[in-house]
């Protein structure tokens, strides 16, 4: 099809044609071909749209080149050419006319010289072309034609406008053209409508801006809102009539087009031009919002009372709309105006999460949590002259408020809790329905109260969080109306002659989330994750001001129990079982890419069906039941996460237990580490690294408390070493070799991250050792590296889940292993156990020595316990120099739970290395001087001998940088005092 | 003009790039490229044949429209292929792009085919972007990666039609749902599955079929 075009053929050289084609010959021989086929047929339509499309060519060149190929075109008024070609209606005009457009779009598309492009404008045949009736049932004419228009309004600015808009015939061809398309079936040509009318809209022109709104506002407005009405109808009978998620794709599109819709809208909104958005604020609520959305909300569940009211309400406001705007499609049917609940709170939701413009969702919100049953039931047209003579009043009371909170309290009484009231009247307050208390019910609030209901399963519970949460978190919604309803309310009273600042917050709702809470933890329960994250979320927004937690003790009591009881079901899938580590660890992967971000949730058009239980469905897991006990583990895992998470940040604390694995205490590739400490030198093994692509690496082995590193000496350092590969042995897999006694082969797996999902092993390869007991050494080492590695993480997660036997003070009753053995009962007993048998293997007490004591407690304190009776350990391991030791300690920065270390780490930041606080007491701590040393606590090791490197006294606090520039972290010992670097605690220690 | 299949594309990338010009490039090549001329289009559709079947290209630059949130998610979803376009002889054009592709992949449906292209290729002197940057970077993401040139014409060809086969391919496996037109991906109006060649590939569709300049 293109060959022949491309052939040229026929423009043999009998026409005189110029042999450079960006020449004003060239033009003036187009000019010719032109003017002598001014008529279109079967013959000529070939070489017409060659002519055509040269025109274009030719016109870019001189705009960039020559101006005189311009001034020709426009002397010619060669324009009224493409007139004349498009008015014809002969075969194949089409064709003709789609190269046309592309003439145009290349023109106005690429035209730099601003006089050229106002010249082209300037005859009004532009504007002829517009509206030249083309034939828009050709899909293809109907593409270009679109993009013409498009790329004309990206031309628009205060100058260009008055070549399109027409001041004296008040004509606007440009936008009033478009917009006929705004409904068209294909989804490119609506979306260059949008973008149109956008373009037209934040042009400055007064004029023009009042054309739009006198002339073309209501009609256009009034049809986009009763199309989306008309789609959110039909979204709804897709939620209806798919229980068994049929039709996902069909729901996915409808939920993205009201998306679509609302970011739309929101786009103009977001312009700000007053009059506009006033038209278009009106015809929202009044048309859409209200009738449809809210209302929709009185319906569901009350049907006994409501029906009259929520009937009549309809009916007047659709009876109001389709007399108000006489060009407006109306609603066809007033008692199909309504959709379910849940499509209402969902669809309310996102226009809470999108649309900010404060005249709209402001008085959204206002009618949703204030409005009472006596209004509504006049019908919804009063719902909005209600709001309005409400904010009269409002805003009157507002300016007599000064200090006393009394004035405004009957308006705000909503369940309003001085935090200063006893329990009992608490829990009195919080027995009370909102009905009752209020004296008057509000109709819409109670919806979505008893949406939140999760007795039978948590669809509705979901929407009804989404919509609390939407609009306590929309900026355009002023604070004065969620203040105690959504957002703790701050009260300063000066009743006393202190002034005494009240907190209180929403008890009622604060209930009803609890309920949530406490029925998530429960085993089989109905609550998703997503839910329960939800609930979390909000319930911290409405219960932490200025930073501090201001819930009662009853709710702190119930939110404890919640976790207590999670723990207990966690407790329930804690075992020894490889996989649950693993999943352990991936669940708080995952669940540390972000926090649950709503907005997404709301696009998610899956939660509009029931939820399930089964993965087939593709649903996210957090979004579904749990299917199978591994998923039900998984859930618990989350569950514990979530509960813990909050708790954490109630108390205004920072999480210092999790991830089981520091990344910032782990040696990284390219650290240089000192080999002649004891932590490394005892388990250095030289191999060869054999490569299955035949590389051959020889290596030193480290097997380090949680790693393994493969190291190279360092060249510019005696008696170091760099890491070249770190892998974490809890990921290893070890294998001898069948044919050669001195051969492993090791594999070591990627570590779960969120980040990637690269499953290929980070390494995979066979390790050649000088000898078969060094191999076998190394293969003995590595399994129990792999076991203890585990077990000190699997031991972590049963502290932090308060499996008894592992955690608790420091006792001096451990002195056995006997009685340590007795001590503990159960499962416990079963996993503990094993945890003595490699520490009796050589070379490993004095890495364990510097191993994370904050992760296994208990070793840790028979560790301590057999070093502090064994002396010679003690010398071994003065003999290291702090200094030098620093990359080994990077594993203690994280302090378990320590009594001295809580405290600490809350004000520290959390990369700061951390002392190994549980391993001494902070009142022993303080005794210890900068350079001397307690025998028996033993925690600064000082070097005995000489060394090359300085003297760790106030080096200590600024440790040498390494040659990587890696500033290293202090030792354990040295940062008791370094590493808080306040100066309190080193004026501390130097008073004692 | 039938066809069995139309397949929207988009064009995303920072501006500069040489988007436009791709598009004019692919779909009138009759533009010789000139090397003191730069001319580009914003929309331009073509026809091409995969394994003999008719498929029409839809391409629609979403250029000048970023200021819009609701115009580019739009776009993304009506799109069954997008390119996504850098500068090889501007690296901030690269740096960006993982920030188009978030935005793509959070907008888009999942299965959209999108096409890592290395644009102006023929300023060798003024490469900032190594080819290699590039292949690694469509690998990482599971992007098809080419380097291409809209003045030479350069593998342009090849960008265009290799996201088309790759989202043909897909329909062929079951993955995109053909009837769905929400994804950018329309079944022809003469489509007839027994007969998949279709008339109009010889004398009057030979004009017809050119018009998509």
């Amino acid at each position: 099809m293109q060959e022949m075009f491309r052939s040229r053929s026929w423009f043999g050289g009998g026409w005189g044609r110029p042999k450079n084609p960006h020449s004003l010959e060239h033009l003036k021989y187009l000019y010719n071909v032109l003017s002598r086929n001014q008529t279109v047929s079967e013959h000529n339509r070939g070489l017409l749209v060659e002519t055509l499309r040269s025109i274009a060519e030719i016109l870019i060149w001189g705009d960039q080149n020559d101006s005189s190929v311009f001034d020709f075109f426009l002397e010619k008024n060669m324009l009224s050419f493409f007139l004349r070609i498009m008015r014809q209606r002969s075969g194949g005009s089409n064709y003709v006319c789609v190269q046309l457009l592309q003439t145009l779009n290349i023109l106005f598309e690429n035209i730099r010289n601003e006089t050229s492009l106002y010249y082209l404008l300037s005859n009004n045949h532009v504007n002829s072309i517009i509206v030249h009736k083309f034939d828009f049932s050709d899909e293809e004419v109907m593409a270009y034609y679109i993009s013409f228009l498009k790329t004309l309004s990206l031309k628009l600015n205060a100058h260009t406008i008055h070549f399109f808009y027409n001041e004296h015939t008040n004509d606007f061809p440009l936008y009033t053209e478009a917009i006929k398309f705004f409904n068209h079936p294909e989804s490119m040509v609506r979306i260059a409508v949008r973008t149109l009318t956008l373009n037209v809209y934040k042009v400055e022109d007064s004029s023009m801006l009042a054309f739009i709104r006198d002339r073309t506002a209501a009609p256009y407005f009034s049809n986009i809102v009763w199309f989306i009405g008309k789609h959110i109808q039909e979204l709804d009978n897709c939620v209806r009539n798919d229980a068994d998620h049929q039709s996902q794709n069909r729901l996915s599109d409808l939920v993205a087009e009201h998306l679509d819709h609302l970011h739309y809208l929101n786009d103009i909104l977001c312009l700000n031009i007053t009059d506009l958005n006033h038209v278009l604020t009106d015809h929202l609520l009044h048309k859409l919002l209200i009738p449809l959305y809210i209302c929709s909300l009185a319906t569901s569940r009350r049907k006994s009372s409501i029906p009259e009211g929520v009937n009549q309400a309809v009916a007047k406001i659709l009876s109001k709309s389709s007399s108000g705007s006489s060009d407006s499609p109306r609603l066809q049917d007033p008692t199909a105006g309504k959709v379910s609940c849940v499509v209402a709170l969902f669809l309310l939701s996102q226009v809470f999460l999108i649309l900010s413009h404060s005249p709209l969702v402001h008085t959204l919100a206002w009618i949703i949590l204030k409005t009472d049953r006596s209004i509504f039931e006049k019908g919804a047209s009063k719902l909005l002259e209600h709001f309005e003579n409400e904010k009269k009043d409002l805003e009157d009371s507002l300016c007599d408020r000064t200090s006393s909170k009394e004035s405004t309290s009957s308006k705000e009484n909503l369940l309003d809790e001085p935090k200063n009231i006893t329990d009992e009247e608490k829990e009195k307050l919080a027995k009370v329905p909102p009905s009752d208390n209020l004296g008057s019910e509000r109709p819409f609030l109670e919806t979505v109260y008893t949406a939140l209901d999760c007795s039978e399963n948590d669809y509705a519970v979901l929407f009804a969080l989404s919509l609390l949460y939407a609009m306590a978190n929309n900026r355009g919604v002023s604070s004065d109306i969620i203040e105690q309803v959504l957002k703790p309310k701050k009260s300063i009273s000066s009743k006393s002659s202190t002034k005494e600042v009240k907190y209180s917050y929403n008890t009622f709702l604060v209930d009803k989330l609890l309920a949530i809470i406490l029925l998530a933890c429960q085993p089989s329960c109905r609550i998703r994750l997503v839910t329960l994250e939800l609930t979390l979320k909000i319930l911290l927004q409405l219960v932490i001001c200025d930073g501090k937690n201001i819930l009662s003790d009853a709710h702190q009591h119930s939110l404890e129990t919640a976790k207590s009881q999670s723990m207990a079901l966690l407790r329930n899938f804690y075992k020894s079982e490889e996989i649950f580590l693993d999943m352990f660890e991936h669940e708080y992967c995952d669940m540390s890419k972000g926090p649950l971000n709503v907005e997404w949730l709301c696009m998610d058009s899956a939660i509009l069906l029931p939820p399930t239980g089964t993965p087939m469905t593709g649903i996210d897991f957090v979004k579904r039941l749990p299917c199978g006990e591994s998923e039900k583990a998984r859930r618990a895992i989350r569950l514990f996460f979530l509960m813990r998470n909050s708790l954490l940040t109630l108390s205004g604390e920072v999480e210092n237990q999790l991830p089981l694995t520091n990344p910032q205490s782990c040696v990284q590739i390219d650290h240089a580490l000192d080999l002649s400490i004891a932590r490394y030198n005892s388990d250095l093994i030289a191999c060869t690294v054999l490569y299955k692509d035949g590389t051959k690496m020889r290596r030193f082995l480290v097997i380090d408390i949680m790693q393994l590193i493969l190291v190279e000496p360092d060249s510019k350092r005696l008696g170091w070493g760099v890491a070249k590969l770190v892998g974490f042995l809890q990921d290893i897999e070890v294998t001898g070799d069948k044919d050669d006694s001195r051969c492993l082969h090791i594999t070591i797996h990627r570590p779960i991250s969120g980040a990637t999902t690269n499953r290929v092993p980070l390494l995979s390869a066979k390790f050649l050792f000088d000898d078969n007991i060094r191999c076998m050494a190394a293969k003995q080492r590595l399994t129990k590296g792999r076991i203890k590695a585990r077990q000190k993480k699997m031991q972590h997660i049963a502290r932090l889940l308060e499996i008894p036997g592992q955690s608790g003070p420091p006792s001096p009753a451990f002195t056995g292993q006997g009685l340590y053995g007795s001590r503990i009962t159960g499962r416990s007993l079963r996993e503990n156990r094993p945890l003595f048998g490699p520490s009796r293997v050589p070379g490993f007490a004095a890495p364990k020595r510097e191993s994370s004591p904050g992760v296994i407690h208990k070793a840790d304190e028979f560790r301590r316990h057999r070093d502090s009776d064994s002396p010679t350990r003690i010398s071994k391991k003065d003999s290291t120099n702090p200094c030098q030791s620093t990359l080994s300690t990077k594993k203690e920065s994280r302090s378990r739970d320590g009594s001295s270390s809580r405290t600490r780490s809350r004000e520290g930041s959390p990369r700061m290395p951390r002392p190994r606080s549980e391993e001494i007491p902070m009142e022993l701590m303080k005794k210890v001087p900068n350079s001397e040393i307690t025998p028996k606590i033993n925690i600064l090791p000082r070097p005995q001998t000489p060394r090359v490197e300085p003297e760790p006294t106030a080096a200590n606090f600024t440790p040498p940088k390494l040659e990587n520039g890696l500033v290293p972290v202090i030792s354990e010992e040295t940062s008791f005092i370094g590493e808080q670097k306040s100066e309190k605690d080193i004026e501390g220690l130097d008073n004692v | 003009m039938s066809y069995a299949y139309l397949f929207k594309y988009i064009i995303i990338g920072d501006t500069g790039v040489g988007k436009s010009c791709l598009l004019l490039q692919f779909t009138d090549k009759r533009f010789q490229p000139v090397h003191d001329l730069t001319i580009g289009v914003e929309f331009g559709a073509r026809m091409i044949t995969i394994d003999s079947k008719q498929i029409k290209l839809q391409i629609w630059d979403t250029a000048g429209q970023e200021a819009f949130r609701s115009i580019t998610r739009s776009y993304y979803r009506g799109a069954a292929g997008a390119l996504l376009v850098y500068d090889i002889t501007r690296r901030e054009t690269f740096n960006h792009l993982t920030t188009w592709l978030d935005d793509a992949r959070q907008h888009s449906n999942s299965n959209m085919v999108i096409m890592l292209i290395g644009n102006k290729s023929d300023l060798e002197s003024r490469r900032e972007v190594k080819k290699e940057e590039g292949e690694a970077f469509a690998r990482e993401h599971g992007l098809v990666f080419m380097e291409t040139s809209a003045k030479t014409a350069a593998n342009v060809e090849e960008a265009f039609i290799n996201t088309a086969k790759e989202i043909y391919e897909k329909i062929q496996e079951g993955v995109f749902d053909i009837n769905n037109e929400a994804n950018g991906i329309k079944i022809g109006p003469q489509h007839s599955p027994t007969n998949p060649s279709l008339p109009g590939a010889g004398g009057s569709g030979g004009s017809q079929g050119s018009a998509c300049c």
